[in-house]
This record gives structure tokens, sequence and C-alpha cells, in this order.
């Protein structure tokens, strides 16, 4: 159900629900979310737990330095559960972001912002035509790289000089990136993209039962762990 | 606020933000890590690059919108690519965006120099900390703990994103492939 939800619908209240989030500081709020947003992909999403785990591991991580810094560097009002509030914070958050990665094709999350949030056609095709050219600035940077390396320039070993070293690799794929730019936007104008917002779909995006019944489904929980805030 | 934009242009923003909305990933997770160690303030030192697009698309463009659009965009980009930080980061996007739109709107987009590429960097800084303090909780701890990060990430801003993009793009000028964009047309004037 959650994959079938309208991306733009499944944003909004994916971004509403982090909001409110934030003005909870007891452990049990972010606690009771965390878990309700696994049993939700548990139940109504398919996901694949392993990209799961291991996408969440990093924050994982983060999840405990945010548990010890509360804990050492915390004002005077805070507590053991201020800390493990911000730690399961940390978690609710990230679950909640792999629910809408996992659910949500990118190329329909654009077109859903176009057409039910307005965003302009200009700037979604746009970003459309950024994201397709993803496998080809990949095969630029492996060429500049290979083509670097024939001329013998060297990988520093240390970290921060491997850090500016990347402006070597950054300036020519970005001056590509122009280029690429200038011959796209001519491409598309001369095939009459004009931009303007009154245009037809070939592909229409909608918003169904699924949305109904997911934004309910978060809703709800979204209120359970506030109740669950406030009792325990 | 569109209209006076070019759709090479906009096409030009959006490959930037692909380009550096992949480099904004690499160092979440660069970030990440470090966090787990030594907790939040790891990412502060970092925080200036992930404002870099702002001030790289502003100065080549020059129009109203080349520092929040690109910021949001490349945010987009990150959802795209699929992370745990998701959605909330187009939030952020723009919000930092506005925080460096800010600094280049309050010269009425008339100077491009190094001082106005800081102040953008610094004011994207203050901007992301007032988002960062409400979602990260930071009300929860010391009033020195919380200075000492904000006094971070607006170096971190004024320090990586101005003082680095302001060096990216003369490298980028000097390559000559920016003909025909503002940045070549107004400093040929003055």
């Amino acid at each position: 159900m959650i994959n079938r939800m309208n991306p733009s619908v499944k944003f909004v209240m994916i971004t509403v629900s982090m909001i409110a989030m934030a003005f909870f500081f007891n452990p049990w709020t972010p606690l009771v979310f965390f878990m309700g947003v696994v049993l939700i992909q548990l139940l109504f999403a398919t996901v694949s737990w392993k990209t799961w785990s291991l996408m969440m591991l990093p924050f994982l991580l983060g999840a405990v330095g945010y548990f010890w810094t509360t804990l050492v560097f915390g004002n005077e009002d805070s507590t053991l559960g201020t800390a493990l509030s911000l730690s399961f914070r940390v978690l609710a958050f990230s679950s909640l972001s792999l629910l809408f990665v996992f659910t949500t094709k990118p190329v329909e999350f654009i077109l859903s912002l176009m057409q039910q949030l307005k965003l302009s056609p200009k700037i979604a095709y746009s970003i459309l035509v950024g994201y397709q050219f993803l496998p080809v600035l990949k095969d630029e940077f492996f060429q500049i790289r290979q083509a670097q390396q024939l001329r013998g320039v060297e990988v520093p070993k240390s970290p921060v000089k491997r850090v500016t070293a990347m402006r070597h690799l950054l300036i020519p794929m970005l001056a590509g990136a122009v280029r690429k730019a200038e011959r796209t936007a001519f491409a598309m104008e001369a095939r009459g993209f004009t931009g303007e917002g009154d245009r037809d779909f070939y592909r229409k995006i909608t918003i169904g039962r699924a949305d109904a019944a997911g934004s309910l489904l978060i809703l709800v929980l979204l209120c359970g762990s506030m109740a669950a805030g406030w009792l325990l | 606020m569109l209209k006076s934009w070019k759709l090479k242009e906009i096409v030009l923003m959006s490959l930037f933000a692909v380009v550096f909305g992949i480099i904004y990933l690499l160092f979440l997770h660069v970030g990440n890590i470090w966090a787990s160690l030594i907790g939040p303030i790891a990412y502060e030192w970092l925080f200036g690059i992930w404002f870099i697009v702002s001030i790289i698309v502003m100065s080549i463009i020059r129009k109203p919108g080349a520092a929040v659009i690109p910021e949001t965009m490349a945010a987009a980009i990150e959802v795209m690519l699929g992370n745990a930080v998701g959605p909330r980061l187009i939030l952020a996007g723009v919000i930092q965006g506005l925080g460096a739109e800010a600094a280049f709107a309050a010269t009425r987009y008339r100077h491009f120099n190094l001082g106005v590429y800081m102040m953008a960097g610094a004011g994207a800084a203050v901007f992301s900390f007032v988002y960062g303090y409400l979602l990260g909780g930071f009300a929860a701890l010391s009033t020195e703990y919380v200075l000492l990060m904000f006094v971070i990430r607006v170096m971190s801003g004024a320090v990586i994103a101005g003082i680095g993009g302001k060096y990216l793009v003369d490298a980028l000028l000097a390559t000559g492939s920016l003909r025909g964009y503002a940045i070549t047309k107004r400093d040929a004037h003055a």
C-alpha cells in the first residue's frame, strides 16, 4: 500500500511527522514511532531488509554519538531520558526516510512534485535531465581519472590532501557539465519545450485510495506515539 | 522568478546539483562515521561543503534564485539517489539555500566577490543551524556546547563554501567553458 501512495502525499506526510517529532524530548515518543514505522514497513511495504540494515547502520552509529554527547554535554534539564530520546529520534527519522526511499520511484517523485505540488516544469524536467545524466557522469569520472593516471598524476596518501586533490577531477567534470547543459537545453528547446505550466503529461501521477489509507496510518502512528510519550 | 532564466541556465543548475549531490552524499557518510565517535559536532566542521553549490552557481548565473534553487535540487538528487536522511534533506536544502540567497539579496545581486561569498556561506550556516537546532534537539545540550557548534559551523560555511567556492569557480572560469554566462559578461565590464 505504501508503495502505491502518491509520492507527493507521502513526502508531505513524512515531513510533517518529522517536524512534529522535533517537539518531543521523552524517549517513548520516538521509540514507539520508530517501531511503528518498522511495523508499517513489515506489513504494508515491500522492502529489501538487507539494504535496509546496511543503510540504517551508519545512522545507528550516529545515534550512539548523539547519546553520549547529550549525556556529557547536555544542559542541566537533560537526563538519561533526553539522551535516549535524541538517539531514538535519529533512528525514527532514518527509518521514516528509508520508508520513503524504498517505496518511491525517483522519477515518479519528481513528476508528482510537478503535477501535484505545482513545481515548475522547467525545474522538474531539468532535475530529470540531471538524473538521467548520472551514468554518463559516472563514466566520465572514470575516464578522467584513468586519463590522469596515464599521465602519472598520483593520488596523495593523506586524507586531507586527498580531499583537496578532488579538484583535479571536479573541475573537468564541471566543465563537462556546463557543455552538456548547453547542448541539452538546446535540444529541449529545439523539440518545443517551453516550460509553461499548462501542459499535458504523458505519465499522469494520481492520488487515490491508497493515499487516504496510508496517510491515516501515519497519522494514527504519530498520535499514538505522542500519546505514549504523555502516558509513559 | 523563472521568467528571466534561460533554459540552459536551469539545466546547468541541475547538472551541477547532480555532481554536488553525489559529493554531498559522500560527505554525509564520512560525517556519519565520524559522528559516531565524537557526536553530532562532527558534522559541524564539514558543513561548508554542503553549501558550496549555492555559491558556485550564483557566481556563474547571478540571478535571484541561483543560490536557493541549485541547493534544493542537489538535495532532491540526494533523495533520488536514496539515503536514510531522505525527504527532510529537501527541506534542509531550501533553508540552507535561502541563507546563502539572503547574503546575495542583501547586495541586491550586484556584488560578487570573496567577501560576499563568505557572507553567503555564513548565512547558509546560520539558517541551517536554526533548522538543525529544532530537528536535532540541540535544546537539550548545554549553551556553551551549542555555541561552539554554531561558531564552527559558521566558520566552516565561510571558509569551505565561501573561499572554496570562489576557488572552484575561478578554476572553472579559467577553463573557458563559462562563456555565455553572466560571470564572464559582468567581469568584462568591471
